[in-house]
């Protein structure tokens, strides 16, 4: 069985979150600590590195969108990146794929919030 | 933890140590001889033939001999049961002897009275010094305590075991309140139905049901609550009840899964998000075709299986998970089955199971080429190949499963 790993990247500008395996209905909880961990602050952003992802499931998916919503009510920005082609179909039959912002990578997603604030 | 008896050898009291440690001392000596035959353990010295040399008076006690009936005239052998003598010749003594000493054994005693009383038993050789085996030292422990708790785990497992099978139809009995006991019949039009529970202990939050509306058409719907157990399944009744509520008033599809997405957002806290995924719509049979509308919250896209032999998703692009979005988006679709079209709808745990246990999930390609190999089927066709596939998952399902699948009636029923 392919187990979760998040590894978090702390900076000023917010934390980056390297997730790699599958995330499902066995390790959701497990992740939901982890983002309920971090201390998020007005201005900064939250980025989750899907590259290492290979599969989630209707339970990750809540994790995602609890996660956005901890940091839209932080007035913190929420991004994905780098979501691969499974991932992303599982965003899009729920609908989901209008609802993350996904960037290609996690640069790229810190580059377009740091545009949208200046 | 504080242990004493009032008395505190090691400690600094001056109040007289040297008056004290004579007292300890001689309540010490005198109760060498005193220990060991008023021991809370028995203790039994034999030679190397078995026969008894030396007993305590605990051991005596626990047996109800006298020490001239055993000592020098019955061997420790004597003192076990038929069962117990059969092990001591088999692994006791022989691993003594090997070993030089052997402990916690489980053996029994046969009392005087001739009851039996279950012991744990350690003994050790004693040597000469020049290593030659003199005799046997055995320790005696009472286990009748440990019996009784071995007897009161396997109770407390017996007691845990029925709770468990309660549990197990507590969650079937639940799970079938959440499903309709039988499909309602529409004319001219062949429904077919399966739930596949992925655990026995745990409700599932998969859902489905057909109904009546006014004008002749039907409701359905066939869903999944993320999750499972007690809330999954009070999220799965609110799901149920609202959707067959708000299609009372208006069954158009797009309005009723934004009723359900109000209801759910009212009941969903932040911090413990809980959505499903739906696919509501409303079906009419009209001159031996069936049109069908349908909306979809984020739920797989329905599949269709044609008179021709072809297979083909239909999807309702831009439908979101009901319940965690404020003003989620749902678009609707219209299908008309000819006679010979089936429609399937599933729930995830179908393209997430891994076949054979594999790893590899099964997929929405496999599921699409699995359907273009078995069109043109009927509702109840399709049912059973997909539920034969399922067999073929055996452990590979982590999630429960429910299909429902249309087809219009090719012959008409006998009057």
């Amino acid at each position: 069985m392919t187990e979760l790993t998040a590894t978090v990247h702390t900076s000023a500008g917010g934390h980056l979150f390297e997730l790699a395996g599958h995330l499902d209905f066995r390790n959701v909880s497990y992740l939901r600590e982890v983002v309920e961990g971090v201390e998020l602050g007005p201005g900064q952003q939250l980025i989750f590195d899907m590259s290492g992802l290979s599969f989630c499931d209707s339970t990750g998916l809540t994790v995602l969108v609890m996660a956005r919503n901890r940091a839209l009510a932080a007035h913190a920005g929420f991004a994905l990146a780098a979501v691969s082609g499974r991932v992303a179909r599982i965003f899009r039959v729920a609908g989901l794929d209008q609802v993350f912002s996904v960037y290609p990578s996690p640069e790229a997603a810190a580059e377009a919030w740091t545009r949208s604030a200046g | 933890m504080r242990c004493g008896t009032g008395q505190d050898p090691g400690g600094d009291r001056n109040d007289n140590p040297g008056n004290e440690g004579a007292v300890l001392s001689a309540l010490l000596e005198d109760s060498v001889e005193d220990l060991y035959e008023n021991a809370p353990c028995g203790y039994l010295t034999t030679l190397l033939d078995g026969s008894i040399a030396r007993i305590n008076g605990t051991l005596l006690t626990w047996l109800g001999f006298t020490r001239e009936e055993l000592v020098g005239r019955r061997r420790f052998t004597d003192l076990l049961t038929i069962g117990g003598k059969l092990y001591h010749e088999t692994h006791f003594a022989p691993l003594l002897q090997m070993q030089g000493e052997i402990g916690g054994v489980a053996l029994e005693l046969a009392a005087a009275d001739g009851t039996r009383l279950p012991v744990l038993v350690s003994s050790v050789v004693k040597t000469g010094t020049d290593g030659q085996p003199l005799l046997i030292r055995t320790t005696v422990f009472d286990a009748r305590d440990r019996r009784a708790y071995e007897r009161e785990l396997l109770r407390a497992r017996e007691d845990a075991d029925r709770d468990t099978a309660r549990l197990r139809r507590l969650a079937t009995t639940l799970q079938r309140t959440l499903l309709p006991s039988k499909l309602q019949s529409v004319p001219g039009l062949d429904i077919a139905a399966h739930y596949r529970i992925a655990s026995h202990d745990m409700v599932g939050g998969d859902f489905y049901d057909v109904f009546p509306l006014s004008d002749g058409r039907w409701g359905f719907f066939l869903g999944d609550v993320c999750g499972k157990g007690s809330t999954a399944a009070a999220l799965t009744s609110l799901a149920r009840y609202t959707m067959r509520s708000a299609a009372i008033y208006d069954p158009d599809p797009v309005s009723v899964l934004g009723n359900l997405n109000t209801v759910m957002n009212q009941e969903y806290r932040s911090d413990d998000p809980r959505f499903c995924t739906v696919i509501f719509g409303v079906l009419m049979v009209e001159d031996a075709s069936c049109l069908i509308t349908f909306a979809s919250g984020g739920h797989p896209p329905a599949l269709l299986l044609r008179a021709d032999g072809t297979a083909e998703y239909r999807f309702t692009p831009g439908g979101q998970l009901v319940g965690i979005l404020p003003n989620a988006h749902f678009t609707a679709t219209s299908v008309r089955l000819v006679p010979g079209d089936t429609m399937l709808l599933y729930t995830d745990g179908l393209t997430e199971g891994r076949p054979t246990n594999g790893r590899e999930r099964y997929g929405e390609e496999a599921l699409e080429a699995f359907a273009v190999d078995l069109a043109p089927a009927s509702a109840q066709e399709t049912v059973d190949a997909m539920s034969e596939l399922l067999d073929t998952f055996g452990d590979g399902l982590d999630d429960d499963i429910a299909l429902l699948a249309f087809s219009v009636s090719t012959s008409e029923p006998p009057s």
